[in-house]
């Protein structure tokens, strides 16, 4: 089994996360069994470590991390890599540790169960927030959306989302993570289009759907308008081999070469908003 | 016959208070061809938010049982709270009048050996 040393991220920002999830996952080929130490870290986020606990759900993988590791307590806390997977399970854990939500595994089969459970995940990060004018909205709105895309699109059952709020930082980070199709895949087999990664995450953030109804296609066209725009934060989203990095000011795409994720991967940073928000402009 | 009288779904009990995804809309669609009614209200009391998602296909449930030549339904939102209100609105009007010009999206291409340094 190949040995994966998850490098210390260089600082708290998604790029550095990127970068750490970069040289993690490089030259790792589809579904292989790997060994993850965890050992070197000593501050985790939740664009970091959600994959890695993807990964290792999706292709029982193992972890390894010191007993005296600084992240220990906290991954054994957040439910790595398992995370939960049931309403009841959520509410034990919050009641046992406030300041922390675990992992959570919504699965498309369990239908309104799923829904509730979303409800349950969406409530908990608003809480944190406090209760500005139209907060609400705006941390509900790319939650939705992101989730109900990996349900629509992935063909898989399962879809990932984690998040930290962390008061000193006066900021709050969410991951969503599908181990489906892609956009590339979801383009080539809906619509048969041809496309490269990057350009179908052009596509995407176009807001084409591979449906026929032209009113769909814009939940994470609008979701990262949402978090860069109206909430000033940062949006970075992963499918295949190229990742895109947007603010209020810049779009990036990234390449990743000898990187592949099967399945999307977003992570946005939100900071404590200050005033009251609207996300209704951006809504298309 | 079909009884003229009202019925009313109260969606928050039924479902949840964030309406997310198209398919727990669609289980409503189901629920409502089963009432022997002419008229449906969905009480969106104790409803904190719907999606995007999620007010587009209701939208669409709405004109489709309103086109119905069997089982035609008059469907009412009731009870709507300023979040939910304003989010059917902007898909409404959007439906009604769908943006000519779609939207463009320009990024910076960039290696990752670039974010290294």
């Amino acid at each position: 089994m190949k040995q994966i040393i998850i490098p210390k991220l260089e600082n708290e920002s998604l790029t550095a996360q990127l970068l750490s999830l970069y040289k993690a996952f490089k030259n790792v080929s589809e579904m292989e069994n790997l060994d993850f130490d965890l050992s070197e870290l000593d501050w985790i986020c939740p664009f970091l470590i959600l994959p890695v606990s993807v990964y290792i759900d999706n292709t029982r993988s193992k972890f390894n991390i010191s007993e005296s590791s600084k992240i220990k307590s906290y991954l054994d806390i957040i439910k790595f890599p398992k995370g939960i997977d049931s309403i009841s399970s959520f509410k034990q854990q919050i009641q046992r540790y406030k300041n922390y939500i675990p992992i959570s595994v919504l699965k498309q089969k369990t239908g309104l169960m799923r829904e509730r459970f979303e409800q349950l995940f969406q409530e908990m990060i608003y809480r944190r927030l406090g209760s500005l004018s139209g907060i609400q909205d705006a941390i509900y709105y790319p939650i939705g959306e992101l989730i109900t895309n990996i349900f629509e699109h992935s063909k898989q059952d399962k879809g990932y989302i984690f998040g930290q709020f962390y008061p000193k930082k006066k900021y709050l980070d969410i991951c969503i993570v599908d181990k489906g199709r892609g956009f590339r895949n979801t383009y080539l087999e809906e619509k048969n289009l041809k496309l490269s990664d990057e350009k179908a995450i052009i596509e995407v953030m176009k807001g084409n759907s591979v449906k026929t109804d032209k009113e769909r296609g814009y939940g994470i066209r609008t979701s990262k308008r949402i978090v860069c725009e109206a909430l000033e934060g940062e949006f970075v989203l992963i499918s295949n081999s190229v990742a895109l990095i947007s603010n209020r000011k810049s779009e990036n795409l990234v390449f990743l070469p000898s990187f592949n994720w099967h399945g999307v991967i977003i992570a946005y940073r939100i900071p404590i908003p200050k005033g009251r928000i609207d996300i209704y402009p951006y809504i298309e | 016959m079909r009884k003229k009288s009202k019925t009313v779904i109260n969606i928050a009990r039924v479902f949840a208070s964030i309406l997310s995804s198209r398919d727990i809309i669609d289980k409503l669609r189901i629920i409502i061809e089963r009432v022997d009614r002419e008229s449906v209200d969905l009480d969106f009391q104790k409803v904190k938010f719907i999606s995007r998602s999620a007010a587009h296909e209701l939208i669409l449930i709405k004109e489709d049982f309103k086109r119905k030549r069997l089982n035609k339904k008059e469907i009412s939102f009731i009870n709507v709270n300023d979040s939910v209100k304003e989010m059917l609105r902007v898909v409404a009007a959007n439906r009604a009048l769908p943006k000519d010009i779609k939207p463009e999206f320009k990024a910076k291409k960039v290696n990752i050996n670039v974010l290294c340094v």
